[in-house]
């Protein structure tokens, strides 16, 4: 028959057998290269880690060459690495293993300035330094390239003075023409940096005054001026001129510089997707070096995956929903090989009812003062963060966080005090009707409780709100919806009431959310709140750059926010973390787990070569 | 034939300007419009700081002008015959030049890229899935179908119905927790492509210090397992009943009858005869697989973190990110068209009867 195997056919399959064996040895041969270079690479690595440690020993001072500088690290003992010196002071303190995190998504690029979401901000902090950087728990502007300042009388000028001996990843010095370039960079506009640059309006120029001082002019007094000028992570002189702005705008991992962690190559970094992304320690680091050698972050965007894989010990450190958080806490052994926290943090997102007090140009019954008042204390938000947040928040007076020297202390929440409430509502003129509350205007009182429908959260507190008016004879339409939806609503300013939240900072402004220039259609006072005094007072603390006088200005407008009740505030949320174990040096700080680069694994406990 | 395929290329054109002219209005006069995220993820800062940022969005993609305007201009940015457009985004001379794909809003960064970083991903995924798809369905329906009524029949008709209509978010959430999970079994990896070590090791599994290192390759298919499982159940089940009830069908007819009649053995019969009349069905499932393959799974690629093409389209749906729906349905439509082409045509090669003359 004519399917019958020939010898034509006989050549075709050793043919292809040898073309397999070619592949399979050759695939062979490349992996005895690679083994070789991971060798030389092994071999280098310790050469470099002994290096830095012979250049960190010099630099404190032990050994000191006639030849030798003096360098940052010998003045960094006081000031900004206390903690981390104190970790290396511990009997089983020893640098290596790594640290996995996990990101929801993965950052689009990781260059400076450009990038645009939150995850790339977290890994530019560890890889760029500030002039001065907060302490975590003191929330304290401490020394970190710059190692003092000062801010003239008229509070225009802020004057830096730089640390000797800071160098960058390659080893090149950090010095007042970096920083000067780094501004000058982030106000050209041929340069993406969108962000950065709405920021620096108030910036008149920055100076270099001399090798290691540098002056901010800002045009007018502003309250964020000292943020902006001692918060700028400051870049390489010598490594970004290398670049074209439309090579730099295009880029995706140009991120370089003088922190404590370093990206191994980042000119040909660009996003894997499926990859994890990781940092290598900064062996030229000028500072206190950290113990852990790399920092990883994962992608999982699946919360389930997300937990599993913490469960796993595949990832080092989660950041549970309150929920999770107490699933995770009674498994006992779990519990027994993690730390686990719960800490209130000045700069958490809070939870609030909104009041429009003009729906569609029209006053609504949220414009008198004491309708707000009465519903906030209609409303025990004790209950809410007890049973529905589960004990892990508090509840708040303001915008601003009780933790934080801008509220004032002696303002105490609204009670939960329903006599009170109904008084109130009769005053303004309310009666009760067979079960409803009647307005002054005859009309039963009733209204639209907008609220995010993908937060299962909220709409907990949806139902909540609606059961408690309801027993005063308010009825509440509950009605979630999607929040592009919601936020077309109220540009428009046609919503009656909205459950939301603002994500917290260490220093809130309220001018967007509560003063009169802010109700025009671009500002995000939404509820068309008014107080010409509250206007005067935030304009006059925005301009004063003075923590002290500031915060005694804050204190008055935490006053009006709280007697006026524009919001009804619900609850700040707690931050949640779980680290795994064999981390030592773990603890709660103002601002939530200290920084990982005080933490260090002893080496009985490494994991990770 | 011909005719009709220069014919049905050419009716591409006027259907996929269709399908994106529709994605594209309903996206801008969707609530949020375009960019909607964008412009709200400043939201409660400074008033000045988000008119600038409003500004910038607007000189660098336009999102102010009419929204025909806006499309309009897309389609010249894709055409290769069109106004030429300068780095300052104002129109020049008319003639030809290279088309784009544009800029993504929200990632800053040539659409072409991120189609060109997720698309492999998708890609592996499909292709190792979509042949154990086929091998599975057609040899398990072909089985079925010679012993109809038989046990294996029965059994395999049950699991296909339970296979078939288990959710894959269930199944993979399940997987995760009873394969991945240290509480019960940890065989597989909880997420990704591969691990970070991967990187530093050699392709083939090989041995270091006495300790065995899987190397690039059995990482990354240790990785594969559970999301291939999670892709490839369902339809596996679906081509099985498929492939089953068109195998019956065929084998009730009437030539069967006469090729038994005239003694033919049985396996010619089957495979020769039936398998060959049989992949007609077969066929028109496979065109629709094509599109699929390039449009990535949504589920699967967010429960096991793969960034295939599924997230990038979703993600870009969700902040109005233009120029990436816009491209994202571009080449969807165009695979969806073009695999129905190719259908056309695989009909006629498969069966003589059919002509499109």
């Amino acid at each position: 028959m004519e399917n019958r195997f020939g010898v034509k056919d006989l050549v075709v399959f050793i043919l292809i057998g040898i073309v397999i064996t070619m592949v399979g040895l050759c695939m062979a041969q490349y992996d005895r290269q690679w083994e070789l270079i991971r060798q030389a690479n092994d071999k280098i690595d310790r050469q470099t880690a002994d290096l830095a440690r012979i250049q960190n020993l010099l630099a404190r001072g032990v050994i000191a060459g006639p030849t030798s500088q003096p360098a940052a690290v010998s003045d960094a003992q006081s000031a900004g690495f206390e903690r981390i010196l104190k970790a290396e002071s511990y009997p089983d303190y020893s640098t290596g293993d790594a640290v996995y995190d996990t990101f929801m998504a993965a950052p689009a690029k990781l260059t400076p300035l450009v990038s645009q979401e939150y995850t790339a901000s977290q890994v530019q902090s560890f890889v760029l330094d500030t002039l001065m950087k907060r302490d975590p728990d003191t929330l304290k502007w401490v020394p970190s390239v710059a190692k003092s300042f000062t801010v003239s009388d008229d509070q225009l000028t802020i004057d830096f003075e730089l640390r000797k001996g800071v160098v960058f990843a390659d080893g090149s010095p950090l010095t007042a023409d970096d920083v000067v370039f780094t501004m000058d960079f982030e106000r050209n506009d041929s340069i993406e940096a969108i962000r950065a640059r709405a920021y620096l309006d108030k910036l008149a120029r920055v100076e270099k005054t001399g090798d290691y001082h540098v002056r901010f002019v800002f045009k007018e007094p502003y309250f964020m001026s000292f943020t902006i000028a001692a918060g700028t992570e400051i870049l390489s002189r010598k490594f970004y001129s290398q670049f074209s702005p439309k090579e730099f705008n295009e880029s995706t991992g140009l991120l370089f510089g003088s922190g404590p962690y370093r990206l191994s190559d980042p000119k040909n970094w660009h996003p894997m997707p499926g990859a994890p992304i990781e940092l290598v320690r900064n062996e030229r680091y000028w500072g206190v070096p950290p113990a852990i050698d790399r920092v990883v972050w994962k992608v999982i965007p699946n919360p389930s995956a997300r937990v599993t894989a913490f469960r796993n010990g595949e990832i080092d450190s989660y950041d549970p929903t309150p929920e999770q958080y107490n699933g995770l806490c009674a498994d006992n052994a779990l519990v027994a090989r993690t730390h686990h926290f719960a800490i209130e943090v000045p700069n958490a997102p809070y939870r609030y009812i909104a009041w429009n007090e003009k729906n569609n140009g029209e006053p609504t019954r949220f414009a008198d003062k004491r309708v707000r008042q009465a519903m906030t204390m209609l409303l025990d938000r004790q209950t809410i963060v007890s049973d529905i947040v589960r004990g892990y928040g508090s509840v708040n007076t303001s915008c601003f966080s009780a933790l934080t020297p801008q509220a004032d202390p002696s303002i105490e929440p609204w009670p939960f005090d329903v006599a009170r409430a109904q008084q109130m509502l009769t005053d303004a003129g309310y009666h009760l009707e067979n079960g409803s509350l009647i307005g002054p205007d005859g009309k039963p009182f009733e209204f639209e409780l907008n609220y995010n429908s993908s937060n299962s959260v909220l709409k907990q507190v949806a139902a909540y709100i609606k059961d408690s008016l309801g027993r005063a004879g308010i009825n509440v339409n509950v009605k979630p919806g999607e929040l592009s939806v919601l936020i077309d609503k109220m540009k428009a300013r046609k919503f009656e009431v909205y459950l939301g939240g603002w994500s917290g900072v260490l220093e809130s402004d309220p001018h967007q959310i509560f003063c009169t220039d802010a109700i025009a259609k671009t500002g995000d006072n939404f509820v068309s709140y008014s107080n010409p005094e509250l206007d005067k007072l935030v304009d006059q603390a925005r301009s004063t750059v003075k923590d002290e006088l500031r915060n005694q200005i804050w204190h008055k407008v935490h006053r009006i926010i709280h007697e006026d009740q524009p919001y009804t505030f619900l609850y700040i949320e707690k931050s949640l973390n779980f680290v795994d174990g064999r981390f030592k040096n773990v603890m709660a700080v103002k601002t939530g787990v200290n920084p990982l680069q005080e933490w260090f694994v002893p080496l009985t406990d490494q994991k990770y070569k | 034939m011909l005719n009709y395929v220069i014919r049905r290329i050419l009716l591409m054109f006027p259907t996929l300007l269709g399908i994106t002219a529709l994605v594209f209005f309903v996206m801008a006069y969707s609530p949020g419009g375009i960019g909607g995220q964008a412009l709200e993820a400043d939201a409660g800062s400074d008033s000045a700081v988000a008119a600038k940022i409003r500004e910038y969005y607007e000189k660098r993609y336009g999102i102010h002008k009419p929204k025909i305007v806006q499309f309009g201009r897309w389609l010249n940015q894709i055409s290769p015959l069109g106004l030429e457009i300068k780095d300052d985004g104002s129109l020049g001379h008319f003639g030809f030049k290279a088309p784009s794909l544009g800029d993504s809003m929200e990632q800053n960064r040539p659409v072409m890229h991120l189609i060109r970083e997720r698309l492999p991903l998708t890609l592996l995924l499909n292709l190792v899935s979509i042949p154990i798809v086929y091998i599975l369905g057609v040899a398990t329906g072909i089985q079925a179908a010679k012993k109809r009524g038989g046990m294996f029949d029965t059994v395999s008709n049950a699991t296909q119905l339970a296979m078939w209509s288990v959710p894959t978010i269930w199944a993979g959430v399940m997987l995760i927790g009873l394969l991945a999970s240290r509480q019960y079994l940890k065989l597989f990896p909880t997420s990704g492509l591969y691990e970070v070590e991967a990187a530093h090791m050699a392709f083939l599994p090989h041995m270091v210090n006495h300790v065995l290192v899987r190397g690039y390759l059995l990482d990354v298919i240790w990785h594969l397992i559970l999301p291939v499982i999670c892709l490839s159940y369902g339809s596996s089940a679906f081509l099985t009943k498929l492939t089953r009830g068109s195998m019956l069908e065929n084998l009730g007819a009437d030539y069967t009858r006469t090729a038994r009649a005239k003694g033919l053995p049985e396996n010619v019969i089957l495979y020769r005869h039936v398998l060959r009349n049989s992949t007609l069905a077969l066929i028109t499932v496979a065109a629709g697989i094509l599109p699929s393959m390039l449009g990535g799974s949504i589920v699967v690629e967010w429960i096991f973190g793969i960034p295939g093409m599924g997230q990038l389209g979703v993600h870009a749906v969700q902040f109005r990110d233009r120029e990436v729906v816009l491209a994202v349905t571009l080449i969807g439509g165009f695979v969806s068209l073009a695999s129905q082409v190719l259908r056309d045509i695989l009909y006629a090669l498969a069966d003589p009867r059919v002509s499109y003359e």
